[in-house]
C-alpha cells in the first residue's frame, strides 16, 4: 500500500485541530511565501516558475495555469483574479475540505496568484452551500487585512490587492467559469459565448484569471520549493499532487492527496478497499461527467484517463459495487444534468430533459425495446454540440452506462421492473448528497463554535 | 467618413470557392452564396448568442462542429455544410426543439411563415419518437396591449430578449428559471412597455410572440403586400404593407440597412387603422349654411376654383403629405394662382430650416443617417428622438454603443439619450444656442468634438423660435468641418422644403426675393380679414399650429377655405369646401426622409369614395382654372418635376421601386414554376434563386428554405436616392443668430415636446396606439416641484391666459423654471397654453 503524499492538505493533515486559525498558519510558515514572491520574484519570473512547474488546473479541465497566466494583457488595467470555489461537480468535496481546514494557505495562494498577473482585486466565487467555510474565509480574509497580508502594499511592497468573497445561489453551471463571471456580475449564470476568453475580456469586461481553489492552494508551495521539487511528484505531463475525493462503495470515503499517476486500485486501498469486500462493478473516475470505467488498473493522471476514453476531471473517484443499479445510475446522472442545464442551448436543455423521461419509465419497467438506441441518439444529439461543456457531459455519462451495461437495461425492459428492486437500491452519489468523508476523519475540525447549527 | 480596408480570405464552402472579407461570419458567408445554413438565434441585426445550434457546419480541422453563426472565415478554411455530419447535427437539433412544441400550426398567426415548421418540413423527421406529456404553460399571455406571447411554442432563441437589451435598450422581455423550464416573460410588475415592441414580433422565428392586432386575422398566403415607407415620422422607414382582401392588416418592417437597419417602431407597425377609421372621409363635401352635403368631385372642384381665381389666397400643407403632392401644391399656388403665400410649416412656427442654407447649399441634411456608425462624436440638440423620430434613436443608440461615437445632448429636459451620452448639457429653454456656442470652448467637452462628427438638430418645441439653436450648431459644425443631420419634424416636410412649398424658397432651395407669408402671417391676415382664400392640405392648425386661438379665428373669418383632408378635422369642419385625401398605403409615391433620401411607396389598398390624392386634386384645381397639367399618372407628375425641380432633374423614379422581400413560406423549390403571392423572388449576390412557391406544396430539393434574412439581405439593395446638393450661394441667406429668447416674466416657462402616441389624427384612430397615450402630465423640477408643495403623482393646474388645465406632476431633470408640456394630449392642449405668451402659471390643485 502506498501513502499519501502531502501538499494541499499538509498543513490539515499534521494539524487537525486548529490547521484553520491564523496562529496555526503562521506558526506553520503562512505566508512567507507569499512575501518571498511579492518581495523577491519579478510577475514575468514568477509566470515562468508556474509554468516550469507544469502546474496544471484542478477545476477539471487541466489547463495549465502558468500559460493561462501568460494570455492575461499586460497592459489592460484593471484586471481581476477570479477564484473558483463553486464545487459542484457531484462526488467533489475536495476544495470545500481546503477552505475549510487551511483558508490562510488559500488566501496566500490568491495573493501569489494576483501578484504573477497583476491584479489587484480577487473575488472568491464560493458555493452557496458552503457555510463553515465560507465563515472561515471570511475570517480569515480579516485577519490577513489585520496582519498585512491584504490590502494596500503587501509586505512593503507596490503590490495591493483586495479580497472579495461572494457566495453563490446554487447552480453548477455557475462552476463553468464564464457562467461563474456573469452571476458574479449579478446576471443569469449562463455560460458566455468564446472567444474572447476570461483572460483577455473576463469579469466586467476586464482581463480575469479564473483557477480553482486546490490550484491557487498548490502555489505557495511551488513559490517555497521550486519547479524541480515540484516536479519530483507525479507523471511527466501531470506533475504534483491532486486531492481526489473518494465516494461510493468504499471503507473509508475522504479525500486523499496523492501524486498524479497513483492507480484507481491503489487509491482504493488508500479508502480501505470496497466496502463489505463486495466486488467492484464500475468507476466514475472524474464526477459525474465522466465516462465510467469497469476496473481499476488505470493511472490517475490526465493522459493515462483520456486514453482510457474518460477523463480526470476535478478529481472525484466513485467506486461502485455489483449492488448498483446502473440504469438507476445513468437516471440520477441524468437528473442531475437535466436539473442543472442551464436552459442556454438547444441539445442540453431538451436532450437532457428528454432523457431523463425515457430513463424513467426503463428504470420502472415501462421501457421499450427501442429505448436503449433512442438513449444513445440523445446523447450523440448532444455530444459536441452543446454550448459549453455541461451537455457534453452528460451525454457522456449517459452513453457509457447505456453502452456499457446494455444488458443491465434490456433486463429492465424484458421484466418490467428494476431487477435490483428488493436488494440495495441505494445509489452511490445519488440525490440525497455524498458523504464527504470528513466526519469519518474525524470530526476536530467541525468543532466549537464553528460547527453549523 | 472613412472607409477601412478590408482584407479578402478565401474560404472554400461545400466544394465551392469563394472570396470573403475576412472576419465575416461563415453563416453570412454561405448564405451570400446561395448556401443556406438552417438557422434560429441569428440574427444580422444584433449580435451572435450560438443557443440554438441549429447553425452547425463542420470545418475542417476542428474536433467538434461549429455554429457557423459565431464563427468568422479565416483564410483556407474548407466548410461542408450539407454532409452527412453536420445534416444529422442539424436533424438532431430540430428533432430536440421539436419534442416540446405544441405544433399547433392550425391555429397559429406563424403557421405557414414559419421557420420552424418550414425547416421541418423540408428535413424534420415524419413522426415524433417523443412518447411523454410535452411541456405546457397556460397558453396566451398578454404582455402587453400589443404583444401576445405563447410559451410553449417558443424556441427559446433569445431573439426577443436580445433585441430588447441591445437594441430597443429596455429590458423588459427576459428569460427566467433554467434547464427544461426556461421560459420568456415578462416581469411580473412590468408589462412589455417598449415603443419597439412589434420588432420581436417580427423576428420571433415561431409563433411564440403576436400581435394583438393581427391574431387569427389572416394566414400568409392570403395576403397580398406592398412596399412603402412609414409616414408616421420623418426618418421614413421602409415597411411591407400586407392586406387581406382589400383591408390592411399588417405592417412590418422592411429592412434597409441605410435607413431602418431592421425596425421600425410600434407607431409605424400598429398605427395603420385609421385608414379605416369611421369617420373617414370618402366624399367631397360643400358647405350648405352649418352644415355640410355630400358632393360630387367635380362639382366640389369647380365650386372651390371659383373662389380661388383672384384676390389673396394663402396655402398651407401638412408634414405627411408625398413629394408629388408637394410639388403640386406649390405648381397651383406659384403658377396657376399665383401667389406667394404658401407654407408647409405648422408647429415649428419660425423654424428655420432655410439657415442651412448659408452653410451647404441645401436646406437640410448634409449627413446620412449611416454616418452616425462612422462618427466619433455626435451632438443633439432637440425633442427627446425616442419619442419624435423612433428609429433614429435607435440608430444613435447603436451608433455610440456600437460605434463607439461620444455624445453630447444639449436639452432642457432629461432626454432618453442622456442615459448612454458621454456629456449632458442642461440649459434653460431657449438657452440652447448659448450652450452650443460654447461648447467649442469648454473643457472637457471640447476634446470630445473629434471628426467625424455629426451634428442633429430636430425642431424641439413647439411654439419656439429655434433657428438661433440651429444657427449656432451649424457654427460649431463648420467650425468643427461636420456633417448635420437637420431632421425635418414630419415624413413629408423635408419634400415640401424641396419643392418649394416654402414663402421664401422655391423649389430646389432657391431663394426668392420676395417672400410671401409664412403660416402664422396666413393666420394672422385671416383672422384680420385680409385673407380671400385659404387652401388647407392635410394640415389641421386648428389642432397642431401653437396658437389655437389664432387658427380658429383664421377660419372662421377667412373669405374661402378649401380643406383637403383624411377625416373631418376641427381645421376642416371649419371649410367651405372639403376634400377627401388619399392615406400612405393606397398610393404610388415618394417620401423624402430626414436625410434627404427619397423613397417610394406603391399601392396596396383601394381608397374610399372617390377620395384622391392631394396632387391630383391640386391638378383638377388647376383644369378647371384654365391651367391644364395634362397630368393623370404618377409619371407625369415626375416628367413635371423633373423638369422643373433643379436638383431632381436626374432622377429615375422608376429605379427607386422597392421590392418586398418574398414571405418566409416562400422557399425555394426544385423545378416546379410557382409564382408566389407576392411577386419575384429576386436575384441576391450569388445568383438568381430559382422561383419560391408555397408552403404546403411538394418539397423537392434537399437544400433548406431561404431565410428570410436572406430576403432582408436582398431589400439591404434598395438605398433609395438622396438628390446632389446645389452649390452653396455665395451670400449668405438667413445666416446670423437671433438672440436667443430671454426667460423673462411671470410664471413657468412653456417646454412643449411631442410624445410618441398622442391625440394626433392618425394615431388617436389606431385604437391599440391610443389607449398607450401617457395624458396629461407635465415635468417640474425637483426644486420647483418642492416650492410648489406638489410631488410625483400630484394634479396642478395650469393657467395661462384664459386657458386653465390640470395635469399630473412627474418630477424630472428638467430646468428650474421650466415645466415641460407634452403636446397634444388627452385632457392637455398644450397650444392653447402656447398662444397666450409660452408662459403659465403653475399651481397644487
Ligand atoms: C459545467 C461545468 C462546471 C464546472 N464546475 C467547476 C467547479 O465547480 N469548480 C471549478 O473549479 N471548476 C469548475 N469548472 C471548470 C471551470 O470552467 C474552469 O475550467 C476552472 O475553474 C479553471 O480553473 P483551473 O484552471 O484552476 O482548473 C466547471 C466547468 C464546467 C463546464
Ligand atoms: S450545455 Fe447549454 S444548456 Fe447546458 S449548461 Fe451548457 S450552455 Fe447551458
Ligand atoms: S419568444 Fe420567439 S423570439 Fe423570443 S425566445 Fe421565444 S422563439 Fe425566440
Ligand atoms: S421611426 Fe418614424 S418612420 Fe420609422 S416606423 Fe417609427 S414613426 Fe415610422
Ligand atoms: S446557434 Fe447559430 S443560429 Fe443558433
Amino acid at each position: 500500500m502506498i501513502d499519501e503524499t502531502y501538499m494541499v492538505l499538509k498543513r490539515a493533515r499534521e494539524f487537525p485541530k486548529d490547521s484553520w486559525t491564523l496562529k496555526r498558519a503562521l506558526d506553520d510558515g503562512a505566508y512567507d511565501n507569499l512575501k518571498k514572491a511579492v518581495t523577491e520574484i519579478s510577475q514575468a519570473d514568477l509566470i515562468e516558475l508556474v509554468k516550469n512547474a507544469g502546474l496544471r488546473g484542478k477545476g477539471g479541465a487541466g489547463f495549465p495555469t502558468g500559460m493561462k497566466w501568460s494570455f492575461v494583457p499586460k497592459d489592460v488595467f484593471p484586471k481581476y483574479v477570479v477564484i473558483n470555489h463553486d464545487e459542484g461537480e457531484p462526488g467533489t468535496f475536495k476544495d470545500r475540505e481546503i477552505a475549510e481546514r487551511d483558508p490562510h494557505q488559500m488566501i496566500e495562494g490568491i495573493a501569489i496568484a494576483a501578484y504573477a498577473v497583476g491584479a489587484n482585486k480577487a473575488f472568491i466565487y464560493c458555493r452557496g452551500e458552503f457555510a463553515l467555510g465560507s465563515r472561515r474565509m471570511d475570517r480569515a480574509i480579516k485577519e490577513a487585512y489585520e496582519k498585512g497580508f491584504l490590502g494596500k502594499g503587501i509586505f512593503g511592497s507596490k503590490f495591493d490587492l483586495d479580497i472579495v468573497l461572494h457566495r453563490g445561489a446554487g447552480a453548477y453551471i455557475c462552476g463553468e467559469e464564464s457562467a461563474l463571471l456573469d452571476s458574479l456580475e449579478g446576471f443569469r449564470g449562463q455560460p458566455r459565448l468564446k472567444p474572447p476568453f476570461p483572460a483577455i475580456k473576463g469579469l466586467y469586461g476586464q482581463p480575469t484569471v479564473v483557477n480553482n481553489t486546490e490550484t491557487v492552494s498548490t502555489l505557495p508551495h511551488i513559490v517555497a520549493n521550486g519547479v524541480d521539487w515540484f516536479k519530483g511528484f507525479g507523471t511527466e505531463k501531470s506533475p504534483g499532487t491532486k486531492v481526489f475525493s473518494v465516494s461510493g462503495h468504499v471503507e473509508r470515503p475522504g479525500n486523499y492527496e496523492v501524486a498524479y499517476g497513483t492507480t484507481l486500485d491503489q487509491l482504493l486501498d488508500l479508502a480501505g478497499g470496497m466496502k463489505d469486500g463486495k466486488t467492484l462493478k464500475a468507476i466514475i473516475p472524474g464526477g459525474a461527467s465522466a465516462p465510467l470505467l469497469t476496473h481499476a488498473d488505470y493511472a490517475l493522471d490526465f493522459d493515462s484517463l483520456k486514453e482510457a476514453g474518460t477523463m480526470l476531471g476535478s478529481g472525484a473517484v466513485v467506486y461502485m459495487d455489483e449492488t448498483t443499479c446502473m440504469v438507476r445510475n445513468a437516471l440520477v446522472t441524468t437528473e442531475f444534468f437535466a436539473h442543472e442545464s442551464c436552459g442556454k442551448c438547444t441539445p442540453c436543455r431538451e436532450g437532457t430533459s428528454w432523457a431523463v423521461k425515457v430513463l424513467r419509465r426503463v428504470e420502472s419497467g415501462e421501457g421499450r425495446q427501442e429505448d436503449m438506441d433512442l438513449l444513445l441518439d440523445i446523447a450523440n444529439g448532444m455530444d459536441g454540440r452543446s454550448f459549453c461543456p455541461l451537455g457534453d457531459a452528460a451525454s457522456w455519462a449517459l452513453r457509457s452506462n447505456v453502452k456499457l451495461f446494455r444488458e443491465e437495461f434490456e433486463a429492465h425492459v424484458r421484466e418490467g421492473r428494476c431487477t435490483f428492486d428488493g436488494e440495495h437500491k441505494e445509489l452511490v452519489g445519488a440525490r440525497s448528497g455524498i458523504d464527504t468523508g470528513i466526519s469519518q476523519q474525524g470530526d476536530e475540525g467541525l468543532g466549537g463554535e464553528d460547527r453549523l447549527s | 467618413m472613412t472607409q477601412q480596408q478590408t482584407e479578402m480570405v478565401t474560404v472554400t464552402i461545400n466544394g465551392q470557392q469563394v472570396q470573403a472579407e475576412n472576419g465575416r461570419l461563415l453563416i453570412d458567408v454561405a448564405e451570400e452564396m446561395g448556401i443556406f445554413v438552417p438557422r434560429f438565434c441569428y440574427h444580422p441585426g444584433m449580435k451572435s448568442v450560438a443557443v440554438c445550434r441549429m447553425c452547425l457546419v463542420k470545418v475542417e480541422g476542428m474536433p467538434k462542429l461549429v455554429p457557423s453563426c459565431s464563427t468568422p472565415v479565416a483564410d483556407g478554411m474548407v466548410v461542408e455544410t450539407d454532409t452527412p455530419e453536420p445534416a444529422g447535427a442539424q436533424e438532431d437539433m430540430l428533432e430536440f426543439l421539436l419534442i416540446n412544441h405544441p405544433l399547433d400550426c392550425p391555429i397559429c398567426d406563424r403557421g405557414g411563415e414559419c421557420p420552424l415548421q418550414d425547416q421541418t418540413y423540408a428535413h424534420g423527421p415524419g413522426s415524433s419518437r417523443f412518447v411523454e406529456p410535452k411541456r405546457t404553460y397556460e397558453k396566451a399571455l398578454d404582455i402587453s396591449q400589443l404583444v401576445v406571447l405563447d410559451r410553449e411554442r417558443c424556441v427559446l432563441c433569445w431573439r426577443c430578449v436580445r433585441f430588447s437589451d441591445e437594441v430597443a435598450g429596455d429590458r423588459f422581455i427576459q428569460l427566467v428559471d433554467r434547464g427544461s423550464g426556461t421560459q420568456i416573460l415578462t416581469f411580473s410588475d412590468e408589462p412589455f412597455d417598449s415603443y419597439f415592441s412589434g420588432n420581436t414580433i417580427q423576428i420571433c422565428p415561431v409563433g411564440a410572440l403576436t400581435a394583438s392586432t393581427y391574431r387569427f386575422v389572416s394566414r400568409p398566403w392570403d395576403l397580398k403586400a406592398a412596399p412603402s415607407v412609414c409616414s408616421y415620422c420623418s426618418v421614413g422607414c421602409p415597411t411591407t404593407n400586407e392586406s387581406r382582401g382589400d383591408k390592411l392588416v399588417r405592417v412590418q418592417a422592411l429592412p434597409n440597412e441605410n435607413v431602418n437597419d431592421f425596425w421600425i417602431c410600434d407607431k409605424g407597425r400598429f398605427g395603420f387603422h385609421y385608414v379605416d377609421a369611421k369617420d373617414r372621409l370618402s366624399t367631397p363635401l360643400v358647405r350648405d349654411g352649418d352644415d355640410f352635403r355630400s358632393a360630387t368631385w367635380g362639382e366640389a372642384v369647380a365650386a372651390a376654383a371659383e373662389k380661388l381665381g383672384g384676390g389673396k389666397v394663402g396655402v398651407i400643407a401638412g408634414g405627411h403629405l408625398t413629394t408629388e403632392d408637394a410639388f403640386a401644391i406649390q405648381r397651383l399656388a406659384r403658377k396657376t394662382i399665383k401667389t406667394p403665400h404658401l407654407d408647409a410649416r405648422i408647429q415649428d412656427d419660425g423654424a428655420a430650416y432655410e439657415r442651412t442654407l448659408a452653410y451647404s447649399g441645401v436646406v437640410g441634411s448634409t449627413a446620412t443617417i449611416n454616418d452616425l456608425d462612422g462618427a466619433r462624436s455626435i451632438v443633439w440638440v432637440g425633442p427627446d428622438p425616442k419619442e419624435v423620430l423612433p428609429v433614429l434613436y435607435l440608430r444613435l443608440r447603436k451608433a455610440v454603443l456600437d460605434g463607439g461615437a461620444k455624445l453630447i445632448v444639449v436639452s432642457p429636459r432629461r432626454l432618453s439619450l442622456d442615459a448612454f451620452a458621454t456629456h449632458v448639457i442642461r440649459c434653460e429653454p431657449g438657452g440652447e444656442a448659448n450652450a452650443l456656442s460654447a461648447l467649442t470652448t469648454t473643457a472637457p467637452v471640447k476634446d470630445d468634438l473629434a471628426a467625424p462628427l455629426v451634428a442633429c438638430w430636430s425642431p424641439a418645441n413647439p411654439g419656439r423660435e429655434t433657428g438661433a439653436d440651429l444657427d449656432s450648431l451649424l457654427k460649431v459644425a463648420v467650425e468643427k468641418d461636420a456633417r448635420w443631420l437637420v431632421c425635418a419634424p414630419h415624413a413629408g416636410s423635408q419634400g415640401m422644403l424641396d419643392m418649394g412649398v416654402h414663402p421664401a424658397l422655391e423649389s430646389g432651395y432657391r431663394p426668392i426675393d420676395e417672400p410671401g407669408m409664412d403660416t402664422r402671417a396666413m393666420l394672422e391676415a385671416a383672422a384680420a380679414g385680409e385673407l380671400d382664400a385659404l387652401i388647407v392640405v392635410g394640415a389641421d392648425p386648428i389642432s397642431d399650429f401653437p396658437n389655437r386661438n389664432l387658427a380658429q379665428a383664421a377660419m372662421e373669418k377667412v373669405g374661402f377655405s378649401l380643406v383637403i383632408e383624411l377625416f373631418p378635422t376641427e381645421t376642416a369642419r371649419l371649410a367651405d369646401v372639403v376634400l377627401p385625401s388619399t392615406a400612405a398605403p393606397e398610393i404610388e409615391g415618394t417620401l423624402t426622409n430626414l436625410e434627404r433620401r427619397l423613397q417610394k411607396l406603391e399601392p396596396l389598398t383601394k381608397s374610399p369614395g372617390t377620395a384622391r390624392e392631394p396632387w391630383r386634386a391640386m391638378a383638377d384645381l388647376a383644369r378647371a382654372m384654365d391651367d391644364d397639367w395634362k397630368w393623370t399618372s404618377f409619371a407625369d407628375v415626375w416628367a413635371a418635376i423633373t423638369k422643373e425641380v433643379p436638383t431632381h432633374q436626374d432622377l429615375d423614379v422608376a429605379a427607386l421601386a422597392q421590392e418586398v422581400p418574398p414571405s418566409a413560406l416562400q422557399y425555394e423549390s426544385g423545378t416546379e414554376e410557382q409564382p408566389g403571392p407576392r411577386g419575384p423572388v429576386v436575384a441576391g449576390p450569388g445568383g438568381q434563386y430559382p422561383k419560391g412557391h408555397r408552403s404546403g406544396a411538394p418539397f423537392k430539393t434537399a437544400s433548406w428554405p431561404l431565410s428570410w434574412e436572406l430576403r432582408q439581405f436582398e431589400a439591404k439593395q434598395r438605398p433609395g436616392h438622396i438628390p446632389d446638393a446645389p452649390e452653396a450661394p455665395e451670400e449668405k441667406v438667413g445666416a446670423g443668430a437671433d438672440a436667443a429668447a430671454p426667460m423673462s416674466g411671470e410664471g413657468f416657462v412653456v417646454y412643449a415636446g411631442r410624445q410618441i402616441y398622442d391625440e394626433g389624427a392618425m394615431v388617436s384612430r389606431s385604437s391599440v396606439l391610443h389607449a398607450l397615450s401617457k395624458g396629461a402630465f407635465v415635468e417640474l423640477n425637483d426644486e420647483d416641484a418642492k416650492e410648489l408643495d406638489v410631488t410625483d403623482g400630484d394634479e396642478v393646474t395650469l393657467t395661462a391666459g384664459n386657458n386653465e388645465m390640470t395635469a399630473t406632476v412627474v418630477i424630472a431633470d428638467i430646468s428650474k423654471g421650466a415645466v415641460f408640456v407634452p403636446y397634444d394630449q388627452k385632457g392637455l392642449r398644450a397650444n392653447e397654453l402656447l398662444g397666450a405668451g409660452g408662459r403659465v402659471k403653475v399651481a397644487k390643485a
